[in-house]
C-alpha cells in the first residue's frame, strides 16, 4: 500500500507522454494506453498512476526504475496481470487484458508471466524441483512432462545437482536461481523480476543479474524493476517512473 | 563485460530452452485438473504432518462421533444375531396360549387380565383334541425356588412343571445324562426330575453329568430324585437358560396346587402353518371364553409366539440407535466446527503460500479445491481412525460379555463418508475466503 499513499501535487502535469493514441501496436508485445490506476483511500482519490503509456518489443531487456513511492510496484502488478487498471488499455502478446476477471488473469499469470521476486518466494516445504512444477501443475500439464520440463528449467539455471533440496537447504543465490527457473519453466512471454537482487549480497546480485543477461540472450523479453541504478543499467532500456508517471524512457545500449 | 561474454561463448549451450525447441503452449484448461487435485492432497497431508498435535486435536470431535456410531451399530448387530439365533432355537413354530402377555404395558392392562380366567387344564385338552394344524400340544407352569442339595444351595432355580414328554421337544432341550421320564412316571406324581446343568455347577460343585444321576435334592424341602441332566442351552443377555429344573406336572400340582394359570404350547411342523394353528386356536378359545366370532371385547386369553421378545428387543434397539445418532451428530457437528476453525487458522497462517500460488497461475477453483481437500483429509483421517477405534471397542465389549463381531463394511464406508461430508461443509467457507484473497495482498503477508 505504500505506493497509494503518496501525495501528488495537484498541478503536477504530464511530463513525458507520447502514445495517446488509442490503438495498440499489434508487433508489440506489451502495449499500455494511457494506463490509470486509483486507490480510494478513506475520503480522498489517490492516483498511484496517471496516464502512462508505453509499448515494449519481443526480446527486449528493459528496467523499470523508479524511488519508493513512485508508481513502479503498482506498475509491476499491471504488468504481471495481479491487477487490473482503473482506466486505459494493456496488450499482452496480443490480448485485452485490463478487462479481465480473476480467473482469467490467472491463466494468462500462468501461460504469459514468469515471476522472480525480491523474497523469492518459495514454498518452504517442496523441493527445488516441486517448486519448478507448480506453474506446470496449474498449466495442466502431465506429470512426466512436468518433470522433464522442470528439470530442463533447473539445468538452465545451474542447479542439476540441487533439484531435491528444500529452500532452506540452499543458499540466497540458489533459491533465486529456483525461483528463476520457476519462472521460465511455462515458457512465458515475458519475466518479470522485482527488485531480483534486494535480498542478495552483491557478488550473488551480480551472479544473478549475469544470468538475466544470458536469458535475455537466448530470446527471453525481461523486465527488472527496482530502485538501484547499477541493476537498471544492466538493461537496454530504461524506463524511469516518478510520482505516477513516466519521467524518462530511454535506450541505454 | 567482454571477459563474461567470451566466457560464455566457450561453454556449450546448456540453456536448451528456447522458444523454438519448447513445446505446444499448453491450452487445454479443463475444469478439474488431476494434477492440482494431487497437489492440493500433497499440501494437505504435508501441511498435517507439520502440525500434528494440532491435527490430532482437531480429528477428536469427527473421531469421538465416528467411535460412538460404530461401536454402538457393530455392538447390537453382534446382539442381534445372537437373539436371532436364540430365539430360533425354540423356533418361531411354537406359539402360546397364556392368561397373561409376557409384556404387560399398562397398570390398567394388569387389572383386565387380573380378572380372566386361567387357563386350565381342560383349555389344553381340548385345544390338543380340536385343533387339526396343530402338531404337538403340551402345558407348562413355573415357580420360582430354591433348591439344595446337602449345604449346597442353588437361588431362583426355575422350577417347570410339564406335560406331556413332547414339551422337552417344544422347548429344545435334550438329555445329556440319564433319561426322562416315562409316561407313566409322569402321571403318578412321583418326586423326580430334569436338572438343567447349571445344577452341576452350583450344587454339585461342577461333577460330570452322570454323578449327579440318583442324587436326591430338595425343591422347597421337599426331595426329588434326579433321574436326568440337560444338554446346556446357554445364555442370553446374561440370563442363563440352564437353571432350571424339569418335574411332571402332576408331581408340580402336589407341590404348588392345581388352581395356578398354565401356559399352553402349541408347535406345528413348519413356520408356514403357525398362522393357521393359531386361528384355530383363537377360534377354540374364544368359543371356550364364550365369545362369539368377532366379538371386539377383550378375548380373555393371550395367544403369542416368540416375537413378542424380538419385537420388544427390536424397539429397544432403535431407541440405542435414536441416541447414539443423536450423540454422534452432536460430536460431528462440534468436530465440524473445530475443523472450520482450524482451517481458518490454517487459511491465514498460509495466505503468502496462497498469494504466491496465485501469482504462477492458480485460479479461485484451484485454492478452493485445495483448501476442501484439506479440510475433508483431516475429517476423513478422523473417520478412519474413528471407524478403527470403534470396532476396537466392540471387538473388547463383544469379547467381554460373548457375543459375535460381525464387522459391517457398510458402517466403515458410512462413517468415513460422513465425516469426509463435515469436512466438505465445514471447510467450505474457509476455503472460500482462501480463493478470494487479492494476490497482491497475500503477496505481501508474512
Amino acid at each position: 500500500m505504500s505506493d497509494a499513499t503518496l501525495t501528488l501535487s495537484p498541478t503536477e502535469t504530464v511530463i513525458n507522454a507520447p502514445a495517446t493514441e488509442v490503438g495498440h501496436d499489434p508487433s508489440m508485445l506489451i502495449s499500455m494506453r494511457d494506463i490509470w490506476k486509483t486507490y480510494q483511500m478513506g475520503t480522498e482519490k489517490v492516483h498511484a498512476l496517471h496516464g502512462v503509456s508505453f509499448d515494449i518489443p519481443r526480446g527486449e531487456y528493459i528496467a523499470i526504475i523508479g524511488p519508493s513511492g513512485s508508481g513502479k510496484s503498482t506498475l509491476m502488478n499491471l504488468i504481471g496481470c495481479l491487477d487490473t487498471p482503473t482506466q486505459g488499455q494493456y496488450w499482452l502478446n496480443g490480448k485485452n487484458v485490463s478487462e479481465m476477471d480473476d480467473d482469467e488473469l490467472a491463466r494468462i499469470r500462468n501461460q504469459e508471466v514468469g515471476f522472480v521476486f525480491q523474497t523469492f518466494n518459495l514454498l518452504a516445504r517442496a523441493t527445488a524441483l516441486h517448486n519448478v512444477e507448480l506453474p506446470l501443475i496449474y498449466g495442466g500439464v502431465g506429470s512426466s512432462q512436468r518433470h522433464e520440463m522442470a528439470q530442463k528449467a533447473l539445468t538452465a539455471v545451474d542447479l542439476t545437482d540441487r533439484m531435491m533440496h528444500k529452500p532452506n537447504e540452499l543458499s540466497g543465490g540458489q533459491r533465486q536461481r529456483v525461483a528463476i527457473a520457476r519462472a521460465l519453466v511455462n515458457n512465458p512471454s515475458i519475466l518479470l523480476a522485482d527488485e531480483p537482487t534486494g535480498a542478495l549480497d552483491s557478488h550473488t546480485s551480480m551472479e544473478i543479474m549475469d544470468l538475466f543477461e544470458r536469458l535475455h540472450s537466448e530470446g527471453n523479453t525481461i523486465i527488472v524493476v527496482t530502485h538501484e541504478h547499477d541493476i537498471a543499467e544492466r538493461a537496454h532500456r530504461v524506463i524511469s517512473i516518478r510520482d505516477g508517471q513516466i519521467e524518462k524512457d530511454e535506450r541505454i545500449r | 563485460m567482454i571477459e563474461r561474454s567470451g566466457e560464455h561463448e566457450a561453454r556449450p549451450p546448456r540453456y536448451t530452452y528456447a522458444r523454438a525447441i519448447l513445446p505446444a503452449r499448453i491450452t487445454s484448461h479443463p475444469f478439474f485438473r488431476l494434477a492440482a487435485v494431487w497437489e492440493a492432497f500433497r499440501v494437505a497431508t504435508g501441511s498435517l504432518r507439520a502440525n500434528l498435535l494440532r491435527t490430532a486435536l482437531t480429528l477428536m470431535g469427527i473421531i469421538v462421533g465416528v467411535t460412538a456410531v460404530i461401536a454402538v451399530v457393530t455392538i447390537i448387530k453382534g446382539l442381534d444375531q445372537t437373539v436371532a439365533q436364540t430365539f430360533s432355537s425354540q423356533g418361531s413354530t411354537v406359539f402360546t396360549i397364556s392368561k397373561n402377555p409376557q409384556i404387560i404395558k399398562s397398570r390398567e392392562e394388569f387389572i383386565k387380565f387380573n380378572r380372566r380366567k386361567d387357563v386350565t387344564h381342560e383349555d389344553a385338552e381340548t385345544v390338543a383334541r380340536l385343533c387339526t394344524a396343530c402338531w404337538r400340544v403340551g402345558i407348562a407352569a413355573n415357580a420360582i425356588e430354591t433348591v439344595k442339595y446337602q449345604d449346597q444351595k442353588a437361588e431362583n432355580v426355575r422350577i417347570r412343571g410339564i406335560e406331556p414328554l413332547t414339551m422337552f421337544d417344544i422347548d429344545g432341550v435334550s438329555i445329556d445324562a440319564g433319561r426322562i421320564w416315562t409316561e407313566s412316571e409322569g402321571a403318578s406324581g412321583r418326586e423326580i426330575c430334569v436338572i438343567g446343568p447349571d445344577m452341576l455347577k452350583n450344587l454339585f460343585g461342577d461333577a460330570p453329568a452322570d454323578q449327579a444321576l440318583g442324587k436326591e435334592v430338595r425343591i422347597d424341602g421337599r426331595p426329588y430324585l434326579v433321574i436326568g441332566v440337560l444338554e446346556p442351552l446357554g445364555s442370553i443377555f446374561g440370563f442363563s437358560r440352564d437353571n432350571v429344573i424339569y418335574i411332571p406336572y402332576s408331581t408340580y400340582q402336589k407341590a404348588y396346587g392345581g388352581r395356578r394359570s398354565l401356559v399352553v404350547f402349541i408347535q406345528v411342523p413348519a413356520a408356514e402353518q403357525l398362522e393357521a394353528a393359531e386361528d384355530q386356536v383363537r377360534t377354540i378359545m374364544r368359543s371356550r371364553r364364550g365369545l362369539a366370532m368377532g366379538e371386539v371385547e377383550d378375548e380373555g386369553f393371550a395367544l403369542e409366539t416368540q416375537d413378542v421378545f424380538l419385537n420388544l428387543y427390536g424397539s429397544a434397539t432403535s431407541n440405542i440407535y435414536i441416541v447414539t445418532i443423536g450423540v454422534a451428530a452432536i460430536s460431528l457437528v462440534v468436530g465440524g466446527i473445530v475443523v472450520m476453525n482450524i482451517m481458518l487458522v490454517s487459511v491465514t497462517e498460509r495466505t503468502k503460500e496462497i498469494g504466491i500460488r496465485k501469482a504462477i497461475g492458480a485460479r479461485r477453483k484451484d485454492i478452493l479445491t485445495q483448501f476442501l481437500i484439506e479440510a475433508v483429509t483431516v475429517t476423513a483421517l478422523g473417520g478412519a481412525i474413528g471407524v478403527g477405534t470403534g470396532f476396537g471397542l466392540a471387538y473388547i465389549i463383544s469379547a467381554l460379555i460373548g457375543f459375535p463381531l460381525l464387522v459391517s463394511v457398510t458402517s466403515a464406508v458410512l462413517g468415513v463418508g460422513v465425516s469426509s461430508v463435515v469436512g466438505i461443509i465445514s471447510g467450505l467457507w474457509p476455503a472460500w475466503r482462501a480463493a478470494k484473497l487479492d494476490p497482491i495482498e497475500a503477496l505481501r503477508a508474512e
